[in-house]
């Protein structure tokens, strides 16, 4: 190897650093997520990564959402299980990414770490108008995920329901799905959705 | 492809799916998520099983993690006006 070549390159980083606590190391140390709940909340993080910007990964929400509950930024309502919590809060990081993708660059700087707004209860979309770079990122996702239940006709109709904003029951009386047949594809769906949140593989289509 | 009216709004259509099943992730039982882990061959009771990358380790490297990316912008720079050199027969900053 050249001494060029050399150069460009850091150090290989070790996977595991043992002088430093992730975030998500954390949260189970202090008992604030079991590791069950961690890989569901792995599979929740890259679940919601569909369809973001690039430079957000899976592993970026879920750290983010836990360091905000962590330093204290944002505080656990009562009743609500911690998972649940920060599943919220991920969805609110996805909808602030989406808003700086509508926003171009530059505004990198609104997602602050001590944001104290509850993104949560803010309209996830504020501008409808289509863009189309954003429409084919969504479009990518969407088909996506279509791809994911390929082989599952009755999850696709379930998807394209709630992709419309359908009820369940709308759905089931629309495309004629029994209410058990709609519970066993939702749970294809679920047991689906788990096996591909527990992989490392890319998910960006 | 698509049929349905979604496709005039795909990002409100993914909004919506993606916020729906988010739920059904939330509800999973420890069985289903062991489930679906031995679908994989993973072995949760393993200390080091795949399934906890990001729990230690990132779940992503980048760019960055390998190559000072600084010094490689310089060089992709210095490549380029010898890519302009061999090209022109002659050194580009030469007037």
């Amino acid at each position: 190897m050249t001494p060029r070549l050399i150069k460009i390159m850091s150090p290989l980083p070790k996977l595991t650093d043992n002088r430093v606590l992730r975030p998500a190391e954390t949260a189970l140390a202090l008992d604030l997520i079991s590791r069950m709940d961690f890989l569901r909340l792995k599979s929740i993080a890259r679940w919601h990564a569909r369809g973001l910007p690039a430079d957000v990964t899976w592993d970026d929400l879920l750290q983010e959402a836990i360091t905000r509950v962590l330093v204290g930024s944002r505080q656990q309502p009562e009743g609500i299980t911690t998972v649940a919590f920060l599943a919220g809060i991920m969805r609110s990081l996805r909808s602030e990414h989406w808003r700086r993708m509508r926003q171009g660059p530059g505004a990198a700087e609104t997602l602050h770490l001590d944001q104290q707004r509850d993104l949560s209860k803010e309209p996830a979309l504020r501008d409808p108008a289509p863009d189309p770079e954003r429409s084919l990122m969504a479009r990518e996702g969407l088909a996506a995920i279509d791809a994911l239940f390929a082989s599952d006709p009755v999850a696709l109709q379930i998807i394209a329901g709630l992709a419309e904003g359908r009820t369940a029951a709308q759905i089931r009386s629309g495309a004629g799905i029994t209410k058990t047949g709609y519970e066993s594809a939702r749970k294809r769906m679920r047991r689906a959705l788990l096996r591909e949140g527990l992989t490392c593989e890319n998910i960006r289509p | 492809m698509r049929k349905h009216s979604s496709l005039n709004f795909p990002e409100i259509a993914l909004a919506r799916v993606l916020d729906a099943l988010e739920e059904d992730l939330i509800h999973a039982s420890d069985e289903e998520i062991q489930g679906a882990a031995g679908d994989l061959g993973m072995n949760l009771a393993m200390k080091g099983s795949a399934a906890f990358i990001g729990l230690r380790s990132p779940g992503s490297a980048r760019l960055p993690d390998f190559f000072d990316l600084e010094n490689l912008t310089q060089i992709r720079g210095e490549i380029k006006g010898l890519a302009l050199v061999n090209r022109s027969g002659r050194d580009p900053t030469d007037r």
